[in-house]
């Protein structure tokens, strides 16, 4: 009930808002908080909550509308619930209401994909989330042809992801096998190995991975700050998700005989990403490519196949959900107050904005690994865990971009905040307490979830001993 | 050939037909009532044709469970053959609704009276169990159409009408020509005699005629260049009509034809060439519908890469396969007449040239219909929460279980194509644009927004609930 409640509730709320005049934006604001609130409440409320499922197909292949919660979907469901109130709190502007809508089923569409336990309601709900993200840069994005792009990218990784489950559900006979301890699936060399070439696209389109990025600069410049906290922070970790869930279960060996590719892959996104936050010049594009740095480090955690490292990439994965959500929302307070969120034209509003300078200075330390706040958490294991795995030369190049990281993230902030103050920036209000609240929550996770990243940690470690097959044994 | 003489039976399994083909008499007499240009006159026209087809379907529901094998199994009225009437009749009574308010006033009991016995042609193929059948269903079915798509006073028309008359009667010539060379090859019209003949090479050329002829109806890349021009010639609701009722109809017959009519050891063989010309299809139909700005030539490429979709079921020849190709043409059914009722919508007579730059910012002006059709759109293109996803993911599986895997990724790169298509209206409804420019014409007549009503409702729940009939095997008797 709770879960089927999680995914269908903030979908029907949402669209329920389109009833909302379009001006009452506190009142559309209220509500799409509440709803990421009760989620939040609802997911923490009993993480033991049964599964839901009604059969949906029985041929060719049996498949269900299983939803219920994974140890790893948990956390996911907590960050998404609390990113998604950030994002509800800091949604303005005429088009709030409409952007509203589609943050709220885009919450549900996430919550159902992360919930599934069935391989074809994952694929359901990785075309579903399209949907939302695409509305959103049509309506509130300045540049359609960015939609344009991030449209064109991802579905066809859907597609590739549809043929892909189809193939396996034919081979399996089932698809409703995700965290199941007692499927028992044999996938042959031949078909394993187009089966995973499908999900790995799917999955390096969606992260995205050098060289299916193109689209993510753009799409995250044009989003509006409220939507682009939320793709940053939780859908740009589907794809990771699905090598744990997916790919590492039932697909080991194709994995095993792909690490090497991935790697390579996954350096250069660590590398290329690094390099271009730091020549970019659009504040949010700085944030961008470092994500697109940091999500080559958790690549290369997943591919590894060491416990350390896994656990690693589940903590970061949470980690940089927070503060790249963290970080987007500020940079949508900036430019929302300046109106550019050009680097080189801003510069001195921090002796002015001091609530928004920290705001600024604690999202970028989490973001460069500062000990005791998440990011560090998530480096730190997943480094040691490749060094332990004895993946060496890709954990040193981690290690540089880590360094790399500080330099961009530095800039950014040195370029936003210090130096002297710009003559012709208006001078605008500091941080209200609305925008604090919205990132409040955010910060405070981080903050505990550096000091003490545990629950994360150790709950994985279940998840993936429990995982359904013993992979060498087949 | 046909057999015995017939008894009751016989014609009791051909009752739904016969509602069908015989309320036009009834609607033309009732019209001679009528002298004057009233709504009352268009009201009694189409509500008789309403009623009769409401009538047909439910006595055809009734014989659900039942198989006749009619005239010594030239007519085989089960389960196959109810499915296909029921969606023809359905999409009639759509485009009924559709055309209430298109055209003069005294001549709304003709069009009407044509729609009706053109449905009960496609009704004919879908119990066709013979050669002659076929050809008699495929006739009545055109011939009708010839008139309909003539009767609009847009300049295009004559030339859909003659161009659906030249190229319409080429393809009657060739499945005509491989009727005569199959009888020839096996003394026998019958279904279920051809698939016990040997093979011999006139067969071969015969089932390979008679497929050509089927091909063209259904408008298969490299037979598909008559399509956009006739429906953009022809009345919007004829338009719709022809791209549901007609494939309807003559998929039956292809199905039938491919599952039951051809020795199952050399089927394989025979149909090899369909499968390729289904990937065509399916690729050259969605890369034809980029370039399109007119909404009734985007919908006519995009409908023959939905035909290749289905035929792609097919591959193999499996019983699931059929199964879920009923299923998605269900569901193209409501997408595609869904997308048709909008843009009847957005014309005042049901009838005008609507182009993609009519759709700028829709769904600011009239949210609702923009949301119809966007969700019309997502189903075409394949995506949750609709049949189009549900049916898509059937048939691939369907198709990769058969052993065609690479139709099966071609079917994937042609959906891929079509996202452009599907979503560059997506776009223009959505994207921000100067609305002073933009014509915004509201249809006359509301009834269209039953269908789309009714369309959402089956596009979403048939995605949940993707159920197929089971009892459509065997074809033949």
């Amino acid at each position: 009930m709770i879960v089927t409640a999680l995914v269908l509730g903030p979908i029907v709320i949402g669209l329920a808002l389109y009833a909302v005049p379009r001006e009452r934006i506190v009142l559309v604001r209220i509500i799409a908080a509440a709803v990421a609130a009760l989620t939040f409440a609802l997911a923490a409320y009993d993480p033991a909550a049964p599964d839901a499922s009604l059969r949906w197909l029985s041929r060719p292949f049996v498949a269900s509308f299983h939803l219920g919660f994974n140890p790893i979907s948990f956390w996911i469901v907590l960050l998404l619930a609390l990113v998604t109130f950030g994002a509800a709190l800091a949604l303005n502007g005429p088009r709030a209401r409409n952007i509203a809508v589609q943050l709220l089923v885009l919450q549900g569409a996430m919550n159902g994909l992360f919930l599934a336990k069935d391989l074809l309601l994952f694929a359901l709900f990785w075309d579903l989330m399209l949907l939302p993200v695409f509305l959103v840069l049509l309506d509130g994005g300045p540049h359609a042809h960015a939609a344009w792009k991030y449209l064109i990218y991802n579905l066809a990784g859907g597609l590739a992801l549809l043929l892909a489950t189809a193939a396996f559900g034919m081979v399996s006979g089932s698809t409703d096998v995700l965290y199941d301890p007692n499927a028992h699936i044999a996938i042959g060399i031949v078909w394993g190995t187009w089966i995973f070439a499908g999900f790995a696209l799917a999955f390096l389109i969606k992260t995205p991975v050098f060289p299916f990025h193109t689209w993510m600069p753009d799409t995250y410049a044009d989003l509006p700050p409220a939507a682009v906290a939320i793709v940053s922070a939780v859908q740009s970790k589907a794809g990771l998700y699905g090598f744990i869930a997916i790919a590492l279960p039932f697909l080991a060996e194709q994995m095993a005989q792909a690490r090497t590719l991935m790697f390579v892959l996954g350096t250069i996104a660590l590398v290329y990403g690094a390099l271009a936050a730091l020549a970019e010049r659009d504040a949010k594009r700085v944030v961008a490519y470092s994500s697109l740095s940091h999500l080559g480090l958790i690549l290369l955690a997943v591919f590894t196949g060491s416990q350390l490292a896994i656990q690693g990439a589940v903590v970061y994965i949470v980690a940089h959900g927070l503060f790249s959500a963290a970080l987007f929302l500020v940079l949508g307070a900036v430019e929302e107050r300046e109106e550019t969120r050009d680097l080189l034209r801003l510069g001195g509003l921090g002796s002015r904005n001091p609530k928004l300078a920290g705001a600024l200075v604690i999202g970028a330390l989490a973001a460069l690994g500062l000990p005791g706040l998440a990011g560090f958490a998530g480096e730190i294991l997943i480094l040691t865990g490749l060094f332990s795995a004895g993946v060496v030369w890709p954990a040193l190049v981690g290690l540089i971009a880590v360094i790399l990281a500080s330099a961009y993230m530095l800039r950014l902030f040195q370029g936003v905040m210090n130096g002297p103050k710009v003559p012709d920036l208006p001078e605008r209000r500091d941080m209200t307490w609305l925008e604090g609240f919205a990132i409040a929550p955010l910060v405070i996770a981080f903050l505990v979830l550096g000091v003490d990243p545990g629950p994360i940690a150790s709950l994985t470690i279940g998840a993936h001993t429990a995982a359904p097959v013993n992979v060498s044994a087949r | 050939m046909l057999g015995s003489f017939p008894v009751a039976a016989d014609y009791a399994a051909l009752l739904p037909w016969f509602v069908v083909a015989i309320v036009p008499l009834l609607i033309l007499f009732v019209d001679l009532f009528f002298k004057d240009a009233s709504a009352a006159r268009r009201g009694v026209a189409v509500g008789l044709a309403i009623v009769g087809l409401v009538v047909a379907g439910a006595l055809a529901a009734g014989q659900y469970p039942h198989e006749y094998a009619a005239f010594g199994g030239a007519f085989v009225q089960g389960g196959f053959s109810i499915v296909f009437s029921e969606i023809v009749i359905v999409a009639t009574i759509a485009t009924l609704l559709l055309s209430i308010g298109v055209g003069r006033s005294d001549q709304v009991a003709g069009t009407t009276a044509l729609l009706l016995w053109s449905a009960s042609g496609a009704m004919l193929m879908a119990g066709a169990a013979n050669l002659m059948i076929v050809f008699l269903g495929l006739e009545l079915l055109s011939l009708a159409l010839y008139c309909l798509c003539a009767i609009s006073v847009r300049s295009t028309a004559r030339e859909s009408a003659l161009k659906y008359l030249i190229l319409s009667s080429m393809a009657s010539g060739f499945l005509l020509y491989g009727s005569a060379l199959l009888f020839g090859a096996t003394g026998s019209v019958a279904f279920a005699v051809l698939a016990t003949a040997p093979v011999t090479p006139v067969l071969a050329v015969g089932a390979g005629l008679f497929l050509v002829g089927l091909a063209f109806k259904l408008s298969l890349v490299p037979f598909h260049a008559w399509t956009p021009d006739v429906y953009e010639g022809a009345p919007l609701p004829v338009t719709a009509f022809m791209s549901v009722v007609t494939k309807a109809g003559t998929l039956a017959v292809l199905a039938r034809f491919a599952y039951a009519a051809l020795p199952s050891d050399h089927a394989a063989a025979i149909l090899a060439p369909l499968w390729v010309l289904a990937a065509l299809s399916m690729l050259i139909g969605n890369l034809g519908a980029l370039a399109q700005t007119d909404m009734k030539r985007l919908l006519a490429y995009s409908g023959i890469a939905q035909v290749g979709y289905i035929v792609t079921a097919f591959a193999g020849t499996t019983a699931l396969g059929l199964r879920y190709a009923i299923l998605y043409l269900a569901g193209y059914t409501a997408m595609n007449l869904g997308a048709f009722a909008v843009v009847a919508l957005m014309a005042r007579d049901g009838d005008a040239v609507v182009g993609l730059p009519r759709f700028a910012g829709l769904a600011y002006r009239r949210p609702w219909l923009a949301a119809a059709m966007t969700f019309f759109l997502i189903g075409l293109a394949g995506l949750p929460p609709t049949i189009g996803f549900t049916g898509k993911i059937l048939i691939l599986a369907a198709t990769v279980g058969a052993g065609y895997a690479w139709l099966a990724g071609i079917l994937i790169l042609g959906t891929a194509i079509s996202a452009y298509v599907y979503f560059k209206i997506v776009r223009v409804m959505f994207a921000r644009a100067d609305l002073a420019h933009v014509r915004d014409e509201r249809s006359s007549n509301p009834l269209p927004w039953i269908a789309v009503t009714v369309c959402v409702v089956v596009t979403f729940a048939l995605g949940l609930v993707p159920y197929t009939p089971s009892n459509v095997l065997p074809l033949v008797k």
